[in-house]
């Protein structure tokens, strides 16, 4: 067994959540009772022994409503509890380690003590640590997030998209109905019989916020006393009724996603738009009243805080309400545009057929700076998830991108990436014969590396970097097979399964069976760098034979110290993100063997797809703080590139070059990949035309996705101090167009000079 | 030739400038005076030079001497470009590259959707986009048989019967008037007016619609309204629908500096767009469109 910390950190936190409101004493007493029915339960089928945990945690850990909100329905987390995802508490039972110990720092004496029990319990049984006792290595598999191996992989149940249509259509009782008739047909069947457990866990919750509903009335003005009262009716009707309105019908969804520990909402214009115009035309909800009640919701999926997720989806082909869900649309548009959350990720999916209505609201959003909606093509996603998921078109249609991109079918499949690798530090640790630079120990398994000096071609050289790449994706996918098998011994996920198909009819869990399409995600990183390198070995060493392959290496091993001009020369080499044959070509080559080595050993292992994203979050620069110089130019530690975009600053050639590079890798293959595009709110504002048509065309080549950045002055003045990071940003300067840090000191002191028109 | 992309202030829609070098005139607020010459040019970054020194032991011809920084004695450079490759922070950099017709091409095509979708096209300029007259001609069937939509920047110095050449390939004339006034504008640009206006004539005679005038409104030359009403003038005459007003820039200084040569024309800041407004009024008054 490989040695790891178990209280190293697990996920990216980078919005701080709010402090429990229970006291300390509450929170360490509800752990030990969740810890006691874990405990002894354990003879229990893991889908009973889970709702009678479940009913430790819930309604207890439900915080107060919140004195702005028109639902009802926050929680907090503690270090021990259940969950899905890491972002909220942690996976299927759970322990936080990290957390738990800092939580026992606040207390006594006596209280270490009960803590020090806690703590020793759950290091046989967390869920995730039991998988990384048996899937960690002390040389290739580090655990989530631990940037000194080349390939990280953990447990964990991201990305669930719930049947969320289905909830609102049939209601709490309707869905109990239909459990119970399934569980009269099989009486012993533990998964029906936690099902309906499950629903009166939800229903206590609903009546424990209506107590709570009922306190502060009393406290409250005239206003917030009818909304209170609105939510107590609305929460009474949930329990059993299928929602009628608007308020019922985002109350019942929010409820539900909550005990879930479901952080992504998936269609929200399809499922919730009809109940907002029928409000809307019975005169129940004025429109001032409608958008309110959007941007409450907003602000509550802000307040959860998962830092990569908070997915709403609008737009796009395959809504069974396509009117109805444009009027949602079009506030929610406006909630995106007026506030400025990092959360929701509002999402806008979007084809052909969409309206110029429907642009122009994006481009203004865009414009006034929220950074979304994030755009999403379907004339391209949609054939391209149909392949890459081996689904039918109209299955393909409900695609939506969860956390930093990733694609799963809503209500029908698990998606979950649950493994990261990083192709750039292969490259170095395959450059140095198996040794990563960085510290010094050996990476490369059995994969036998000869020394550079052997190789006879670039052909030669390039397929022994790819015996490394298939060793890894070996055990990339044994390693995400392997969460799935070990979840399934531990959990049922019953709040997820029991809005999966085809949990329900199939009477099992979701990794039990149950799921219709079991889907899965692998993370690459550093493809751009690694390409750029291939590109800069396959000119300088082999075309123009300016350097061996084993001095290149030396001035990479230096960190290039000694060797500025090498560098130089590695820098100059076509990089990725102008248009070039020569790297893009390069670039997609490296994409389709890491991209099908992924699809076709997810199809060999018996997955419906596992699939390669190409996302971006901070690991990009994390992971290459802890990766060697590579040939690409790129120095020791430096951050990699973001996503499948180019290094920062290699592109030097404008946006439509490096959107053609961009549109170059045919989507088919890889399940989700960010694209970035900044502009400055002059450029972007002042040429809207130029600007839509611009993307438009994108689009029409092939651009699967576009992420729009407009900033403001602040980074024109960082970017006075760090140019380097700015390498694309066009500004107006006046009768014609610069890259800004192209220009000379003083004009860019001229332009920051000048008033500022918002 | 340099080649840029996404330009968006040359003629309608998303362009790619081709920039020609080479240019009869000698305006002395000239922004581009690495295009004057077709030639090589050694640029030199002092904001990149670090005085490593690598350059000077590098060139060959003995052009550079070293006093903590390079010192370029530019009567001895060859420019073979050995300083540039030994420099690794880009402080030298040679402008001006000779390129085939067809590598230009097949640049300028990659952005054809673009073009299609913005209404957009290529634009050649300069220098004077005339003076490499047969590349010129090239790249222009080239473009039209792409079916890419073309414009040009001119200075109107062209030989008259080049014009005419050229006009059934080229879809917009992008035509500076820098001045009404025969002697000053000789004096200070070296332009012929009469050429330039017969030029203007063949090609407004012809289609009007082809051409939009282009005043570069330059403080102590033409800035004032009795000058830019003469071109306005100049423009309803020839019923030439659009004029643009582009206001006098400095962004060419910096060039100045790298190509070692002084800047001599004497204002020293831009002038804010602002400025124009009363101008553009005055026009939009007579009946034109007027764009800044």
């Amino acid at each position: 067994m490989a040695q790891f910390n178990v209280e190293g950190a697990q996920n990216v936190e980078v919005s701080k959540k709010l402090p429990c409101e229970k006291s300390l004493d509450e929170q360490l007493s509800i752990m030990e009772r969740y810890t006691e029915a874990h405990r002894s339960h354990a003879g229990l089928s893991k889908e009973l022994r889970e709702t009678v945990c479940l009913k430790v945690l819930y309604p207890t850990l439900f915080r107060t409503i919140g004195t702005q909100d028109l639902i009802a329905g926050r929680i907090d987390f503690l270090p021990i509890g259940f969950g899905s995802v890491t972002s909220e508490g942690g996976v299927g039972h759970y322990c936080i380690f990290k957390k738990l110990r800092v939580f026992q720092a606040k207390l006594d004496e006596d209280g270490q003590k009960r803590v020090e029990a806690l703590y020793n319990y759950w290091l046989q049984n967390d869920t995730k640590t039991l998988y990384n006792k048996d899937v960690l290595t002390d040389d290739t598999i580090g655990m989530f997030i631990d940037c000194e191996y080349p390939m990280i992989a953990t447990a964990r149940l991201s990305g669930m998209m719930l049947d969320y249509p289905k909830l609102l259509d049939k209601g709490i009782g309707g869905l109990r109905a239909e459990i119970q008739e399934k569980l009269n047909a099989q009486p012993d069947n533990a998964f029906y019989q936690a099902g309906l457990e499950c629903l009166d866990i939800f229903v206590n919750c609903a009546t424990s916020l209506q107590e709570d509903a009922l306190r502060q009335i009393p406290n409250s003005n005239p206003q917030r006393c009818k909304e209170l009262e609105k939510i107590y009716q609305g929460l009474e009707k949930i329990k059993t009724d299928k929602p009628e309105t608007f308020h019922e019908a985002m109350q019942l969804m929010w409820l539900y996603a909550l005990l879930a520990g479901v952080i992504n909402y998936g269609r929200l214009d399809d499922f919730l738009g009809a109940y907002l115009v029928a409000d809307l035309e019975s005169e129940r909800l004025t429109e001032e009243e409608a958008y309110r009640y959007i941007h409450s919701l907003w602000t509550m999926i802000e307040s959860r805080r998962t830092t990569v997720n908070g997915r709403v989806i609008v737009g796009g082909k395959g809504r069974k309400h396509p009117k109805e869900a444009d009027a949602f649309l079009h506030y929610a548009m406006k909630v995106a545009k007026n506030t400025r959350y990092v959360e929701p990720q509002f999402t806008l999916r979007f084809d052909k057929n969409t309206s110029e209505e429907i642009w122009d609201e994006a481009l203004d959003a865009l414009g006034a700076g929220a950074t979304y909606p994030t755009l999403y093509n379907d004339d391209v996603n949609v054939p391209a998830v149909a392949y890459g998921m081996r689904v039918d078109e109209k299955t393909a249609e409900q695609y939506v991108p969860f956390g930093c991109t990733e694609f799963v079918i809503q209500g029908q499949s698990t998606g979950t990436p649950n493994i990261c690798i990083n192709l750039l530090k292969l490259l170095t640790i395959y450059m140095n014969q198996g040794i990563d630079p960085m510290d010094g120990k050996y990476k490369a398994g059995p994969v036998k590396i000869k020394p550079l000096d052997r190789y006879q071609s670039f052909e030669d050289f390039y397929a022994g970097y790819k015996s490394l790449l298939d060793y890894y994706l070996d055990l990339a996918v044994k390693a995400q097979y392997y969460s799935y098998e070990l979840m399934n011994r531990k959990v049922g996920f019953m709040f997820n399964s029991l809005l999966t198909d085809d949990c329900i009819t199939r009477g099992k869990a979701l990794l039990d069976g149950g799921v219709r399409y079991l889907g899965g995600t692998n993370e690459t990183y550093g493809n751009i760098n690694t390409s750029d390198s291939l590109v800069a070995i396959k000119d300088l060493v082999f075309n123009q034979k300016k350097y061996t392959l084993p001095q290149l290496h030396k001035a990479v091993l230096a960190n290039f110290e000694g060797y500025e001009t090498l560098r130089k020369d590695c820098l100059d080499c076509d990089k990725y993100g102008n248009d070039l044959d020569t790297a893009d070509f390069m670039a997609n080559d490296l994409y389709e063997f890491v991209a099908k080595g992924t699809r076709d050993r997810g199809i060999a292992i018996g997955m419906q797809y596992f699939l390669i994203v190409i996302s971006n979050n901070q690991l990009n620069t994390e992971w290459g703080n802890r990766t060697a110089a590579s040939p690409d130019g790129r120095l020791s530690g430096m951050y990699m590139n973001p996503a499948n975009n180019p290094q920062g600053g290699a592109n030097k050639s404008g946006p439509t070059a490096m959107l053609n590079s961009l549109a170059r890798f045919d989507a088919k293959y890889h399940g989700g990949s960010v694209q970035n595009i900044k502009f400055s709110p002059a450029m972007f504002n002042e040429n809207r035309a130029v600007i839509k048509s611009l993307f438009k065309t994108y689009f029409a080549k092939g651009g699967c996705h576009l992420m729009v950045t407009v900033v403001d002055k602040g980074i024109l003045e960082d970017a006075v101090q760090h140019p380097e990071k700015y390498p694309d940003l066009i500004v107006r300067v006046s009768g014609f167009s610069a890259v800004f840090v192209d220009l000379s000191p003083n004009i860019q002191e001229e332009l920051l000079s000048r008033v500022l028109y918002e | 030739m340099e080649i840029e992309r996404f330009a968006i202030h040359d003629g309608p829609g998303i362009r790619t400038m081709v920039f020609l070098q080479g240019c009869p005139l000698r305006c002395t607020w000239c922004s581009n005076p690495e295009s004057q010459e077709i030639r090589t040019h050694l640029l030199y970054l002092s904001n990149h030079c670090v005085g490593c020194g690598r350059c000077y032991q590098a060139c060959p011809n003995g052009a550079i001497s070293f006093d903590g920084h390079p010192v370029f004695d530019r009567k001895k450079c060859l420019f073979c470009a050995a300083c540039a490759e030994a420099c690794p922070h880009h402080a030298i950099k040679m402008a001006g590259k000779f390129v085939a017709i067809s590598d230009i091409l097949n640049v300028v095509q990659r952005d054809k959707d673009y073009y299609d979708n913005s209404g957009g096209g290529v634009t050649f300029s300069g220098g004077e986009a005339f003076v490499q007259f047969d590349g010129l001609m090239e790249l222009l069937s080239g473009c039209k048989k792409a079916g890419i939509h073309t414009a040009i920047e001119t200075c109107g110095q062209v030989a008259p019967d080049k014009i005419k050449q050229a006009f059934p390939l080229v879809d917009l004339f992008l035509f500076d008037i820098k001045h009404t006034d025969k002697d000053i504008l000789k004096k200070t640009t070296g332009a012929d007016l009469d050429l330039v206006l017969d030029n203007l004539r063949f090609i407004a005679a012809n289609n009007p619609e082809k051409v939009i005038i282009r005043v570069p409104v330059i403080p102590g030359f033409n800035n004032d309204l009795q000058e830019i009403e003469n071109i306005f003038n100049l423009a309803l005459r020839l019923n030439v629908k659009r004029v643009d007003l582009l206001p006098y820039h400095v962004l060419g200084k910096t060039k100045y500096e790298q190509l070692g040569r002084n800047y001599s024309f004497p204002y020293d800041s831009m002038l804010p767009k602002e400025a124009l407004i009363p101008l553009k009024e005055m026009g939009e008054k007579m009946g034109l469109e007027v764009y800044l």
